[in-house]
């Protein structure tokens, strides 16, 4: 008889990562039943399209152009899909009424909240690494026919030092596909993820996907904007000191997610500093952090 | 004290968002600082391109599609290459290149596209036009081309490339042999930089007026690193400074020229490269 009373006196951990994964897979199969991955099929025409533009440009900027196009597209359905879907699974397990399920459940609101991030996260990253081998295989494949063709070109000319040609091949290389690339990927992906858990934050108080959506949207576009548009503006204001301290409230409030698209220089072809990535990580997982806790702040006392 | 009651908790989020803020900005700033001198993140574009931009090109360099944006806009811009519209398509590379100062590849185009392209048309397709303001228009582009070289080189000071393209318009365009020496001299020891540019280097300082000495000293290292650089031109120039500056017979070389290899003859719109000019 004292076994039931000693489980019913056991505590209940706060954080049960079981139940959290249970609720990011769940997530997962949500977003999978509303056809999310469809996207895909455009992001592989897109890239199928731009590899196939005859420009009269050298290979280095044809390649140049594919991979910009291919992970600026990336870049854009990471963030785009992140709000998105975000913003719609709460409001829609509402709807469902499977929200009064869950949290009826020995749930903490805090593991349902990580549950849908998780989740969405997940189906994000799948995402990624799909267009991520899609534009490889293209990058490859036209780097090699690049290659081949330059080096017919020059061997037939038979002007040219094999140092020359080794040149000339390194420049097509240096444009092509590169292992740093996969670093460009992440970098997307820790965006998409500070954006998906402003997202969360913002629909926990929300009063529907389509206000959740729009003001995500608006935050992505001024927390990207904000550096660069504070220097033209004060250019314009010359100096003011109400715009200034405009930019400083907005700097303030909004995460810097211009600072999260340094995929840029990778692209095209800088090299990426190991401790730098790792320091974007830590900023990732302090935004993941400090707005899971005010998401929860005003979710947990929420009444349904 | 009602209202702070009641808005507890907004006030609770709005002290903790302000409060985050204030601590990650230092952090964000010195990430900044580095992520731009690893060349990893992008200085804002200046003033000049924002206000050239149209409201959406704008929208997406705003909203973080700055390379889609670039990208877009040169593609466009072929459209005015098409349509030898050369004024539209320096307005075009001139917002590109603020968006992608460190991409060369955009300054190697303009340069290539004003430079090369658009001297060509008015040389040679603009016979509606005076000669007189052909002539002022071919050395208005000339001109232009240099300048968009240069800042080219300021914001990627280790690019072969757009040396190479600037020695282009030097040597074919306004037979400048001075010059095209020195953007040449500039590339020596640059990465990308073809292997001809060391004997080239050579040849065209040996064209330049009050040069010659230099030249010669130069090409005749050239020619005693080895039979690599015996080239039919190096004999040529050696021979040509060797009348030019009276060198003694025995100090002279006695190497015959070597006979000039058959080449291919390429069509006259073909570009290294295969590349096709429409």
């Amino acid at each position: 008889m004292s076994q039931p009373s000693a489980s019913l006196n056991r505590k209940a951990p706060l954080l049960s990562l079981r139940t959290v994964w249970t609720i990011a897979r769940g997530t997962l199969t949500q977003l999978i039943r509303m056809r999310t991955f469809y996207f895909l099929l455009a992001f592989a025409g897109l890239v199928v399209a731009i590899g196939n533009f005859n420009i009269p440009e050298t290979p280095a900027k044809e390649l140049s152009m594919i991979k910009k196009v291919s992970f600026g597209t990336m870049d854009l359905f990471a963030w785009l899909f992140a709000i998105v879907s975000t913003a719609l699974l709460i409001p829609r397990d509402l709807e469902d009424r499977t929200l009064y399920t869950i949290l009826s459940k020995p749930v903490r609101r805090v593991e349902y909240l990580l549950g849908k991030l998780f989740g969405v996260l997940i189906v994000v990253g799948i995402s990624l690494t799909v267009m991520y081998l899609l534009c490889g295989f293209m990058i490859s494949f036209r780097e090699s026919v690049y290659i081949a063709e330059e080096l017919a070109a020059m061997e037939k000319d038979g002007r040219y030092s094999n140092k020359e040609i080794r040149d000339q091949i390194a420049l097509i290389s240096k444009h092509g596909m590169r292992p740093e690339l996969g670093i460009a990927v992440i970098a997307s992906f820790l965006k998409a993820a500070v954006i998906a858990v402003v997202t969360i934050f913002l629909s926990t108080f929300a009063s529907s996907s389509l206000f959740t959506i729009i003001i995500s949207i608006l935050i992505f576009l001024i927390g990207h904007a904000h550096n660069m548009a504070s220097s033209f503006w004060l250019h314009q204001s010359d100096g003011s000191m109400f715009v200034q301290q405009l930019v400083k409230v907005v700097k303030i409030l909004i995460p810097d997610f211009q600072l999260f698209s340094f995929s840029e220089g990778i692209v095209l072809g800088e090299v990426v500093p190991y401790a730098l990535v790792g320091q974007m990580f830590l900023l990732t997982a302090g935004y993941i952090i400090v707005f899971l806790l005010l998401s929860l702040l005003v979710f947990a006392d929420k009444e349904f | 004290m009602s209202f702070f009651r009641q808005n507890r908790k907004l006030l609770l989020v709005l002290l903790g968002l302000v409060a985050f803020g204030v601590l990650r900005a230092p952090w964000e700033n010195r990430l900044r600082e580095q992520l731009v001198k690893q060349r990893l993140l992008l200085p804002p574009p200046g003033h000049t391109a924002l206000q050239q931009m149209s409201q959406s090109a704008l929208m997406g360099t705003l909203g973080g599609l700055r390379s889609l944006v670039a990208t877009y806009l040169s593609l466009d811009a072929f459209g005015d290459f098409g349509e030898k519209n050369w004024d539209e398509l320096q307005r075009k590379y001139r917002i590109i290149c603020n968006l992608e100062p460190r991409d060369e590849t955009h300054w190697v185009s303009v340069v290539w596209h004003i430079g090369i392209n658009a001297t060509a048309h008015v040389q040679y397709y603009s016979e509606e036009m005076p000669k007189y303001e052909r002539e002022r228009r071919f050395q208005q582009y000339c001109s232009e081309a240099i300048k968009l070289a240069e800042d080219g080189i300021k914001q990627n000071p280790k690019s072969a490339p757009i040396r190479l393209q600037l020695a282009e318009v030097y040597r074919e365009k306004l037979k400048d042999p001075c010059n095209t020496a020195r953007v040449y001299k500039d590339m020596l020891g640059l990465e990308g930089t073809p292997g001809y540019i060391t004997r080239f280097y050579g040849y065209f300082l040996a064209d330049c007026p009050g040069k010659e000495k230099e030249a010669y000293a130069y090409l005749m290292r050239l020619f005693q690193m080895g039979e690599k650089h015996h080239l039919p031109t190096l004999f040529v120039k050696i021979k040509e400074l060797e009348e030019k500056l009276n060198v003694p017979f025995p100090r002279r070389i006695k190497t015959d020229e070597p006979e000039r290899p058959d080449k291919p003859k390429k069509p006259s719109n073909v570009l290294p490269g295969g590349i096709v000019v429409p």
